[in-house]
């Protein structure tokens, strides 16, 4: 796949000049990317956690029927992992077979649900390690090889996915961003990893998504269904010493409208962990049931602040607690994670500065990630901010990370 | 049935347009007068047509020589004229926000629901930018510039008649009814006799001093509709300012309420988008 983006991408730069005259459409950007640790890691050899320089190319061409052909690749030098590289981000087929039917078929980046960073019923690959090391917020999200269908036969519109090939979500192992080594217990040392065993790509593991959903005057309504796995490994093999990614099933709704002079949304779902329904296998994630409330205001012209409650109830909590063997990080009942994020517009909203927070009361970790952006012209700009982590303990999400803290700088032109 | 009341109230409209220099003259006078103009003003250039569609081009400029383009294709429905309304915009400028669709249904009498998509992560993202005078893609326009302001949010009062640019104009002082609903402490408007076309305006901010200026540079009349095609506002206080141009405009194209949805905001369909 990598070898087919390659191609693809210098066919497509050497379409270039006659791009105008296919009709075709060209566009992306050149971007140049740096971040560096703010603390001494024991864990880690290196000191930059980004140094990259990456081509995006963007290529569009509509065809008959309202159909629509869609690619977009980046060629990606990276001084960290010392290589360059290809990355096919996106490429598809777009088309419409009847009025109300659209079908998206090939590697699609995959979105839905009302979560801002938090994600129930997006089961849909994300590469936090992105995320976590400063890239744009576009690559939080990685595609899947996936059929998407979509009918709108008019009371209400649903998404059907199909997706054969299991994509798992980027998740840090070690190359910049430490983590925690559940065999050993203990955040790995240089070089550790685990290997991580994805589902074979069968018909039987097919993973399917479903998303039901109208409105209600202002007010949006969705239920939504998914039958897959994981997409982080949090499944244990100790007699291989491997992760894997356990099966999963979820059901979940949501509903977002207009609410006190802001949005507000609510959003739910319930985690069927199917390889341990009793939750008595400690090396399986236990069964759960998620909510997420958020809420959002325009609280004086060009500042913006939103606001989430995450809340994650593991169920067969019992079962969980009776089969933990000694030493064993003890996962709480309840975990309960606060967002925030502010949003200010300056300068005819050339200039944005933002703040997110995520803090976890129950497994006392957190993350700030305050950042500047400017656009200094409208083909030129630029980034920095920073992410800071904290945690009291070195299995929790942010915990693992508390000595990766990092300060990112970004220049993207676009053409 | 849409499309009866629409030609219905069409015929209205036209019957009364001519007549409408006659008539104003005779309640100009009275603080109802005004406000009846101003209501005539607002339909003119924010409902006209049954539905519209229309390329944009934003110039942003500033004083030190900046600038910077936007460029949308915008429709426009109504849902009842003088009433709601539902607004799609899809961006084909900057860079950084091509192919982005922005989902409008307005009501006059409460806070408009705002959609974003963002097709990089393919996210649809609900704005809760309840503020209208927030400025519309960092011009000098604001939202309510854009999508218009109700007239009864306002006091009218006719100040003279005179003549702008060799057309003869009824120029009203408006002060908004509720201080917080607006970003100006009153505005002065040039509103045509003949066709209720708004030539210009002047924002007052809350001390009393000029800080915006918005003329109609060139109208045209496009299917009998005055069109208002090159339109600038001027902040004269920052000496910011932003001239607009309107292209391939089009009316009564026949936009089904559907069109104005989120199917179309994650792939917008040739009718809105071309």
């Amino acid at each position: 796949m990598k070898c087919f983006a390659a191609v693809a991408l210098s066919a497509a730069l050497s379409l270039y000049p006659c791009a105008s005259v296919l009709a075709l459409s060209l566009h992306g950007f050149v971007e140049g990317a740096g971040g560096f640790r703010l603390k001494d890691d024991p864990a880690q050899a290196r000191d930059a956690t980004m140094e990259e320089v990456r081509l995006q190319v963007e290529l569009s061409q509509d065809g008959p029927a309202d159909s629509r052909l869609f690619f977009k690749a980046d060629l990606l030098g990276d001084g960290v992992e010392e290589r360059w590289d290809a990355d096919l981000r996106e490429f598809y087929l777009d088309f419409s077979p009847a009025p109300v039917i659209d079908i998206r078929a090939g590697r699609q980046i995959l979105t839905w649900g009302t979560g801002d960073l938090i994600f129930i019923n997006d089961l849909f690959p994300k590469d936090f390690v992105s995320f976590f090391i400063g890239r744009s917020l576009e690559y939080l999200k990685v595609g899947s090889d996936a059929v998407k269908f979509s009918l709108y036969p008019g009371l209400f519109s649903l998404d059907l996915v199909a997706v054969p090939h299991f994509t798992p979500s980027v998740v840090p192992q070690g190359e910049r961003l430490s983590f925690f080594n559940p065999f050993t217990n203990r955040i790995a040392v240089p070089d550790e990893s685990l290997p991580i065993r994805k589902p074979a790509a069968t018909p039987a593991n097919t993973e399917l998504a479903l998303r039901l959903y109208r409105t209600f005057g202002s007010y949006e309504g969705a239920l939504y269904g998914f039958r897959g796995f994981f997409h982080e490994p949090v499944g244990m093999d100790p007699a291989n010493q491997t992760l894997f990614f356990p099966k999963l099933s979820v059901y979940g709704g949501s509903i977002r409208g207009p609410f006190l002079q802001g949005v507000a949304n609510f959003e739910f779902g319930h985690y069927d962990s199917r390889e341990d329904r009793p939750g008595t296998n400690p090396l399986i994630e236990n069964a759960s049931l998620r909510y997420l409330l958020g809420y959002e205001r325009e609280l004086w012209t060009n500042f913006f602040v939103r606001a989430q409650y995450y809340l994650v109830q593991m169920l067969k909590y019992g079962g969980f607690k009776a089969s933990l063997p000694p030493g064993a990080p003890e996962m709480k009942e309840y975990r309960h994670l606060l967002f925030l994020r502010l949003t200010r517009l300056l300068r005819y909203q050339t200039v944005e500065l933002s703040l997110v927070g995520f803090y976890s009361p129950s497994d006392e970790d957190g993350m700030a990630n305050p950042q500047i952006s400017y656009k200094i012209t409208d083909g030129l700009s630029v980034a920095s901010g920073a992410n800071i982590f904290f945690g009291k303990k070195d299995f929790t999400l942010f915990g693992q990370l508390d000595k990766d803290d990092n300060l990112y700088l970004r220049l993207r032109a676009s053409y | 049935m849409a499309r009866k009341r629409f030609v219905w109230l069409s015929a209205v409209v036209l019957l009364f347009l001519p007549i409408g220099g006659l008539f104003s003259r005779a309640f100009a006078g009275t603080p109802g007068g005004a406000e009846e103009i101003m209501r005539q003003s607002v339909l003119v250039q924010f409902y006209s047509g049954n539905d519209m569609k229309t390329k944009v081009t934003m110039r942003l400029l500033s004083k030190e020589g900046g600038e910077r383009v936007r460029e949308l294709i915008m429709a426009r429905r109504n849902v009842k004229t003088g009433g709601d309304q539902k607004y799609f915009i899809l961006f084909r400028q900057p860079a950084d926000v091509r192919d982005m669709t922005f989902l409008v249904w307005k009501y006059p009498q409460r806070d408009s629901d705002r959609w974003l998509y963002i097709p990089a992560i393919k996210l649809v993202k609900r704005i809760a930018a309840n503020d209208k005078r927030s400025s519309f893609v960092g011009s000098d326009f604001s939202y309510e510039d854009v999508s218009g302001r109700a007239a009864e949010e306002d006091n009218h009062t006719l100040l003279r008649e005179e003549k702008y640019e060799g057309k003869d104009v009824l120029v009203i002082k408006s002060i908004p009814k509720d201080e917080k609903s607006a970003d100006f402490g009153y505005k002065v408007s040039w509103v045509d006799k003949g066709n209720f076309v708004l030539w210009k305006e002047e924002y007052y901010d809350k001390r009393g001093a000029l800080f915006k200026v918005f003329t109609a540079d060139e109208v045209k009349s496009i299917q009998g509709f005055p069109t208002a095609v090159k339109r600038t506002m001027k902040n004269v206080q920052t000496g910011h300012w932003t001239e607009v141009t309107y292209e391939e405009v089009k009316y009564n194209l026949g936009l089904a309420d559907g069109v104005f949805s989120e199917r179309s905001l994650r792939n917008p369909p040739k009718e809105l988008a071309r």
